[in-house]
C-alpha cells in the first residue's frame, strides 16, 4: 500500500531530511510514525502526497510510482489519501456538514452519493445531529472529528493522521483513537504520525520511529520508546 | 447540482462573501471602464467628423471654353476610369455662374452685366474614395486634354490626414496604457482576494481538488465582477453622453462642422468593447492572481 525503497530527500547540499528509507506497510495495517521533531516525519508525509519530491529512491503510494506522476494527476493520488491535520484545517465560515460536501464535491461525487457518505460519515465519528452547526460552536474533540468525517467521505484506502490529538485533552484523543481503530478494522489502512506516549504505548500497534531523517526502530508491535 | 452549478454557485457566494473587497475592485474597474470610454467616444466623433470632411473633400477640374460637348463628354469618360475616383460631377457654366452668385450673395453688383456673358467656365467636381490618393488622381486629372486647370485644397486635405492619424495615435496610446494600468490594479485587487483564500485552497489541494476546480469559482468572480462593471459604466456613460448630446446643437453650430454622432451610432460599440474588456479583465485577472497559490 505504501512503499518507501531507498529514498532520501536533501533539502540543501549538506541537510538529509531523510535519508535511505526502506519501509513497507502493508494495506489495512495501523501504524505509528514517532520521532523527536526534526526526525523527518512531515517529510515523510509530503513525500507521500507529493507536496515534495525525493532526491533519491522511489515512493509507491497506493500502486502508484509517485516519484514519476505527472502534476495533472497529483489530486487524483492525493484522493486516495484522507488526510487529518493537527489545526483541524477547517472551514470556519461553513458548516459540518458543508465542511464534509466541500470534499465530496470536490472529487465530483453524485448528489446521491453526497446525501450517502454524509450520514454514513456523521454517524461513524459520532458527530450526528450537529451537521448544522459551525466549527467555533463545537468543542476541539468535535472539530477534529468534523476533520475526520471530511478525510473519510471520500473513502480513500489510505488514512494519514498528522498530530492528531495533539491540540487535545487525553479523555477527547483516546475517542479520536477509537474511531481511527474502528475505521482501520474496516479495511483502511491508517498511519498516524504522533507524540502521544500513552496511547502508542497501550495500543500495541506497529511503531516505526525515525531519528535524524533515519528509520531507527520498525517494531511489529511497539510502544512510544524502545 | 452538477460540479459545474457548484462552482458557479461557489463564485457567486465568493463574490457576497468578499463583499467590500468586490465593491472596491468594482470601483476600479467601473473608474477604468468610463475613461476608456471616454477616450473611444472622442475617437469615434473624431474619426467620424475626418470622414465627413473627408468625403466632402474633392477637387474640381476646370474644362476649356472651347470644348464641345463631345470633347467635355471624352473628358468625363477619361475621368471616370481613373483608379480611385469615387464620383463625378459635372457643372455647367450656367450652375458655375449660379454657383458665383450664391458666393457673392452681399455683393452681386460686382456679377452685375456679365450674365450674358457668363465667365466662368464649366467644371469637373471629382470626389475620390481614399484621400490619400488625392495626389495621384490629380496628376492624371492634369493630363488629360481639354483640362485647363484643377484646384485642390492640398493644405487642407494634408492637414486632415495628419491630424487623423496624430488623433488615432495618441487616444489608442492613452486607451492601451489605461488598460495596461488597470490590469495591474485589478490583478493585484484579486490577489488580496485570492490571499484571503489561502487557506481554502491548500485545503483543497491536499483533499485532491483538480487546479481547475480551484481555479473555476475564482474566474467566475473574476467574471461577475467584470460584467457587472461593465453594465454599470455602460449605464453611467450612457446617461452622461445622451444627457450631454441633448444640450450639443448649440455646441455644434458655435463650432462650424464639427459635430458629435447621436448615441444610436454609439451604444453597441460601447456595449461590445465594455463586455469584453470587463470579461477579459476579470477572468484573465483571477487566473493570474490565483496561479502562485496552486502550487501547493
Amino acid at each position: 500500500m505504501i512503499e518507501f525503497i531507498n529514498v532520501s530527500k536533501k533539502y540543501n547540499h549538506d541537510v538529509a531530511a531523510l535519508e535511505d528509507i526502506n519501509i513497507k506497510i502493508e494495506k489495512g495495517e495501523f501504524v505509528f510514525l514517532v520521532g523527536p521533531s526534526g526526525s523527518g516525519k512531515s517529510t515523510f508525509l509530503k513525500l507521500m502526497v507529493k507536496e515534495d519530491d525525493a532526491t533519491t529512491g522511489t515512493v509507491i503510494v497506493n500502486n502508484t510510482n509517485v516519484n514519476k506522476l505527472k502534476e495533472k494527476d497529483i489530486p487524483f493520488l492525493r484522493r486516495k489519501i484522507g488526510f487529518v491535520f493537527q489545526d483541524f484545517r477547517l472551514l470556519y465560515d461553513r458548516t459540518v456538514a458543508e465542511n464534509i460536501i466541500f470534499a465530496l464535491r470536490v472529487v465530483e461525487a453524485s448528489e446521491k452519493d453526497i446525501k450517502f457518505q454524509l450520514k454514513s460519515v456523521l454517524e461513524l465519528v459520532g458527530l450526528d445531529g450537529k451537521e448544522n452547526c459551525y466549527p467555533n460552536q463545537l468543542s476541539g474533540g468535535e472539530q477534529q472529528r468534523i476533520s475526520l468525517a471530511r478525510a473519510l467521505a471520500t473513502r480513500p484506502p489510505i488514512i494519514i493522521a498528522d498530530e492528531p490529538t495533539g491540540n487535545l485533552d487525553p479523555k477527547t484523543a483516546n475517542e479520536i483513537f477509537k474511531t481511527l481503530l474502528d475505521i482501520n478494522a474496516r479495511g483502511t489502512t491508517v498511519l498516524v504520525v504522533t507524540h502521544a506516549k500513552d496511547i502508542v504505548d497501550g495500543l500495541n500497534k506497529r511503531v516505526i520511529a525515525l531519528d535524524n531523517g533515519k528509520v531507527v526502530r520498525d517494531d511489529a508491535r511497539g510502544g512510544y520508546l524502545k | 447540482m452538477t460540479t459545474n452549478t457548484y462552482l458557479i454557485k461557489e463564485g457567486y457566494d465568493n463574490l457576497k462573501k468578499h463583499g467590500s473587497k468586490t465593491f472596491s475592485t468594482m470601483l476600479i474597474i467601473c473608474a477604468t471602464m468610463i475613461v476608456l470610454g471616454i477616450f473611444i467616444i472622442l475617437l469615434q466623433n473624431v474619426n467620424k467628423n475626418v470622414q465627413t470632411v473627408r468625403n466632402e473633400q474633392g477637387f474640381q477640374a476646370f474644362i476649356d471654353d472651347a470644348s464641345t460637348e463631345v470633347e467635355t463628354e471624352y473628358i468625363k469618360d477619361n475621368i471616370k476610369i481613373i483608379p480611385g475616383v469615387k464620383d463625378i460631377k459635372y457643372i455647367d457654366k450656367d450652375m458655375a455662374f449660379e454657383d458665383a452668385k450664391s458666393v457673392f450673395k452681399d455683393q452681386e453688383y460686382l456679377l452685375q452685366g456679365l450674365e450674358k456673358v457668363k465667365p466662368f467656365p464649366a467644371s469637373f467636381v471629382i470626389t475620390f474614395n481614399d484621400i490619400n490618393e488625392a495626389s495621384a488622381i490629380k496628376s492624371q486629372v492634369e493630363k488629360i486634354d481639354g483640362i485647363t486647370k484643377v484646384k485642390y485644397n492640398e493644405t487642407t486635405i494634408q492637414a486632415i490626414i495628419t491630424i487623423s492619424k496624430i488623433a488615432n495615435i495618441f487616444l489608442l496610446g492613452i486607451g492601451c496604457i489605461m488598460l495596461i494600468i488597470s490590469m495591474f490594479i485589478i490583478s493585484n485587487t484579486i490577489k488580496l482576494a485570492v490571499y484571503s483564500n489561502k487557506r481554502e485552497i491548500y485545503i483543497m489541494k491536499y483533499i485532491g481538488a483538480t487546479n481547475s476546480f480551484i481555479r473555476k469559482p475564482f474566474i467566475v468572480e473574476g467574471a461577475i465582477m467584470g460584467l457587472l462593471s461593465a453594465l454599470i459604466s455602460f449605464v453611467l456613460i450612457s446617461v452622461s453622453y445622451v444627457i450631454i448630446y441633448a444640450r450639443l446643437p448649440k455646441i455644434g453650430t458655435s463650432l462650424g462642422i464639427f459635430g458629435f454622432m447621436p448615441y444610436s451610432q454609439l451604444w453597441y460599440q460601447i456595449l461590445i468593447i465594455f463586455t469584453i474588456i470587463g470579461l477579459f479583465i476579470g477572468v484573465v485577472g483571477s487566473a493570474i492572481s490565483i496561479r502562485k497559490y496552486l502550487k501547493v
